[in-house]
């Protein structure tokens, strides 16, 4: 008598298209998923726990090392929680400085999700186009902070460093460039019917089940619902931009994708708007050298490129941490991975996975 | 005489060999051998190149350079290639069924080879003119499909199990558009004969006349073929090699190989079908025939590369409603006026 | 038009064949490196003054100093860093009061063994520490004899300026005698 069987299939830690070493146990009818169980903690550093030994400044490379691709935001809201533990008020050079590298960082952070959304479905065209305009962002990254990666260029109080001579420029020549870049990858990937075949009406979020699992970043945003915390609870100086909130419609992968197009247009108008008002003045606020905040804790959330990035800081008074817990965007995205999976396709895997954009060193810090 | 300098080695060697004295079928044998001898250079070296072509192609398109170090302009990539394909282990499973594992990388050959006998390469330089030229073609293609299947169950992978399984299914689909698109073709010519289908096309090229069989040809020979935006059977980013996953070395080398000569025989068919074959356009005949007949040829492995570069792949429910309820009552719908347009043409007198 | 996008693409990647390519044919042409490049580090001996800022900085710890006393100054003897750990993030560049050490542009740091892989900077034998420890003491006694010297002349000149000004002989008078007796140990 014929029968069919199911077979469990790891989509395991090595694997060309987990976007790190994730691991996902799939059971599978032939192609259709019946269960998906994610299995993360493969690149788990101890971040966390190395922080409660370190200075406050010495956390600062640490932050870098979670959201590797956009790592200017990681510094950014583990500076401003420090500063909103010790009421330190940063100087406004200092801030717009702040907002053109993390709005470049958002540019980044975006250009490798789409890149490699693009090689999971298979254009590998698309992947190189996107790195070869990456490597725009951090040519200025190298000027401003000598890292291309890395930066731990904030520091708790400003940045750490002043802007080169005509780095403004190089800034405005690459914010100039850009849109013709988008419009190349909007023509190349975005347009291609094979690509809208893959990933429209795939991996469906409703937007009261986006909200109940706490899923925020483009993926809130392209179920609909219209929570950007640079417009919710202005923070830095935000409040002084004008820019758009794209929102999606189907709330499936391709709106989640059309979302980070049009947040990379939405950064290059911040970028723009930021450089002409840049005011003069001092990069860094008057800090101690040794940083000893008072003893207490303090919540931050920042719009990361990922999602909703938290930062929750319990200091005992000295100079180091008594606990820092990092409420990483990628790591609570996927935690609606194995629900979302169910029915679809070893290939819609592959697309849901990539349209839920995460980095395995923030899931596994 | 550059034109027929393939017939006139032909003819040299049956001379020599008959002002020996030797019996007409030894005479008929050694010809035979020297075409095959021919074909296999041919093949061995045109998979160098084509890889050597698909990598500089696909590095242009993606604003880098390519090979560039070993050797001049990096030609002799591929020769490096194979030699650290060589030197490599062939890891085989346990649990693998190792007569199979290891006698499929070698059959897959087989087809590609029996093929190569009814390409015509020029005017008069088919190996073998077989009657049936076209017929032949697609019952030896279809072969290809139990070797893969073969070699991805004999992997025990899951990986290569769902490669292989992909495998029967997209390349079973894919024969019927591919056969049905050239019904066309053979309609207007009236026969399957190989040299006759390119002499049909002297007054103007089927490309013209039947532009949706074209179309669907090409469609149909990528899937055939497994290259994107029908390559889920190697589906990198999700099965990782398919069937191909369990095999290293030279075994690997095998299968890209043949995956090459594969596209070479498509687009010699596409050529040969569709494009005019050997004959010159425009008259131009100061060019050797084969010279056109290898153009030709290029230019369609280009623009077979050109796909791949540029599409991402589909996935597999979508492969089979697309071959099956699109392409399928297309072909259909184009025998159907090809026939009516026939019938009109005779009646009209033309 | 279905197939409008598909056609697109074709249209962007042929373009994209003939426009210049953006790669570099590294190791014979080499990329615009920024000044702020984070690379190999260098380290200025004569600038330390073995405070131990960047001990202190280093998130990883990287940098290991060892120093030895020669009279009241200190003596550098060893500076190692040990890159391997290093996270390249400056914080120790960034702490040093005198500038002593920099990042350069040099990122070519590949070694073949490991044990190759730390930065010695300064790594001093114990003969060259035991001769620079005598300069020092030597420089040291000199330094006090001219300034015992030179406060005798100016007490001599002007007695009756400061009170602190008597002072000074007694010590200027008890120094000559230490140093003496330590250069002919030396």
């Amino acid at each position: 008598m014929m029968q069919t069987q199911e077979i469990t299939l790891n989509m395991g830690p090595q694997h060309p298209s987990t976007h790190g070493v994730f691991h996902i146990l799939l059971k599978l009818d032939h192609e259709v998923i019946r269960e998906a169980t994610p299995i993360c903690g493969y690149l788990h550093r101890g971040i966390e726990k190395l922080a409660e030994a370190r200075t406050y400044t010495q956390i600062i490379p640490y932050t870098d090392r979670m959201d590797y691709l956009a790592a200017m935001l990681n510094n950014t809201g583990y500076c401003m929680t420090m500063e909103k533990l010790m009421e330190i008020e940063v100087p406004e050079r200092a801030e717009f400085i702040r907002v053109i590298c993390n709005e470049l960082s958002r540019i980044a952070s975006h250009l490798i999700a789409i890149g490699t959304y693009s090689v999971d479905i298979g254009g590998i065209t698309g992947f190189m186009y996107c790195l070869r305009d990456r490597e725009l962002v951090m040519d200025l990254f190298e000027e401003i902070c000598g890292s291309r990666m890395t930066f731990s260029y904030m520091r708790i109080g400003g940045v750490a460093e002043d802007m080169p001579e005509g780095f403004l420029e190089k800034v405005l020549k690459f914010v100039d460039y850009m849109p013709s870049a988008i419009d190349e990858y909007d023509g190349l990937i975005t347009g291609n019917e094979i690509f809208q075949a893959r990933t429209k009406h795939v991996g469906i979020i409703p937007p009261e089940v986006a909200l109940n699992y706490s899923l925020s970043g483009p993926i809130l945003r392209g179920s609909g619902v219209d929570w950007d915390l640079r417009k919710k609870r202005p923070y830095s100086v935000y409040d002084r931009f004008d820019f758009e909130v794209p929102l999606g419609t189907r709330h499936d992968c391709f709106d989640r994708f059309t979302c980070r197009m049009k947040e990379m247009r939405q950064s290059l108008r911040i970028i723009r708007q930021a450089v002409e008002q840049m005011p003069e003045g001092p990069v860094m606020a008057k800090v101690p050298k040794v940083i000893k905040p008072p003893a207490g804790d303090v919540y931050l959330e920042i719009e990361g490129a990922k999602g909703m990035l938290g930062y929750y800081i319990v200091s005992d008074g000295s100079n180091k941490p008594y606990r820092v817990h990092v409420r990483r965007p990628s790591y609570i995205n996927l935690g609606y991975l194995s629900e979302l999976c169910k029915g679809w396709k070893i290939a819609d895997v592959v697309a849901i996975l990539g349209s839920l954009d995460i980095v395995l060193g923030e899931v596994d810090c | 005489m550059v034109e027929n300098i393939f017939t006139s080695i032909a003819g040299s060697l049956r001379s020599v060999i008959d002002a020996a004295g030797a019996p007409l079928l030894l005479n008929d044998i050694s010809v035979v051998l020297l075409k095959v001898v021919a074909i296999l250079v041919y093949i061995l070296v045109s998979a160098l190149w084509l890889v050597y072509m698909e990598r500089k192609i696909c590095a242009y398109i993606q604003a880098r350079i390519g090979p560039n170090r070993v050797g001049p302009m990096g030609l002799l990539q591929t020769a490096a290639d194979i030699g650290k394909l060589i030197a490599k282990e062939i890891i085989i499973p346990r649990a693998a069924d190792k007569v199979v594992f290891l006698l499929m990388p070698v059959l897959i050959f087989v087809p590609v080879l029996l093929l190569f006998a009814v390409v015509p390469f020029g005017k008069d330089m088919i190996a073998v003119d077989l009657n049936i030229g076209l017929f032949y073609f697609f019952s030896i293609a279809s072969l290809s499909t139990i070797i893969f299947w073969a070699g991805g169950w004999a992997s025990a992978n899951k990986y290569a199990l769902i490669g292989s399984m992909r495998a029967v299914s997209q390349m079973l689909s894919y024969e019927i558009p591919m056969i049905l698109a050239l019904l066309g073709v053979v309609m207007m010519t009236g026969s399957m004969k190989m040299s006759e289908i390119v002499n049909a096309q002297q007054h103007i090229w089927f490309v013209f006349t039947q532009p949706l069989a074209f179309i669907i040809y090409v469609i149909a020979a990528t899937a055939e073929t497994n290259r994107t935006p029908f390559d889920l059977l190697e589906g990198e980013s999700e099965i990782i090699a398919g069937p191909f996953t369990e095999y290293g070395g030279m075994t690997f080398a095998m299968w890209f190989l043949a995956e090459y000569g594969n596209v070479v025989l498509v687009s010699a068919l596409a050529t040969t079908a569709f494009l005019g074959g050997w004959l010159a356009p425009f008259g131009w005949t100061f060019i050797p025939s084969w010279v056109w007949f290898f153009l030709k040829l290029y230019l369609m492995i280009y623009v077979l590369m050109w796909f791949r570069w540029t599409y991402p792949r589909i996935r597999v429910d979508q492969l089979m409603n697309f071959g099956w309820k699109v392409l399928v009552p297309l072909t259909l719908a184009n025998i159907f006026v090809t026939g009516v347009g026939m019938y009109i043409y005779r009646a009209i007198g033309w | 038009m279905f197939g409008q996008g598909l056609i697109k693409g074709l249209a962007i990647t042929l373009q994209e064949l003939f426009t210049k390519k953006v790669t570099v044919q590294y190791p014979e042409q080499r990329c615009y490196i920024a000044p702020r490049f984070h690379g190999e580090f260098t380290f200025e001996e004569s600038k330390c003054i073995i405070c131990g800022m960047c001990v202190n900085a280093c998130p990883n710890k990287v940098i290991e100093i060892e120093s030895e006393k020669a009279d009241k100054k200190k003596l550098l003897t060893g500076y190692k860093m040990n890159i391997q750990y290093c996270l390249f993030c400056g914080l120790c560049v960034e702490s040093c009061p005198r500038d002593a050490i920099h990042f350069s542009q040099n990122f070519e740091m590949a070694k073949y063994h490991s044990k190759s892989i730390p930065l010695i900077m300064v790594n001093k034998t114990p003969e060259q520490i035991a001769e620079e420890k005598a300069r020092i003491i030597a420089e040291a006694a000199k330094a006090a004899e001219a300034r015992a010297k030179a406060e005798a002349a100016t007490g001599a000149a002007k007695p009756e300026a400061r009170g602190d000004a008597k002072k000074e002989p007694p010590k200027a008078g008890a120094k000559p005698a230490g140093g003496k007796s330590d250069r002919t140990e030396g």
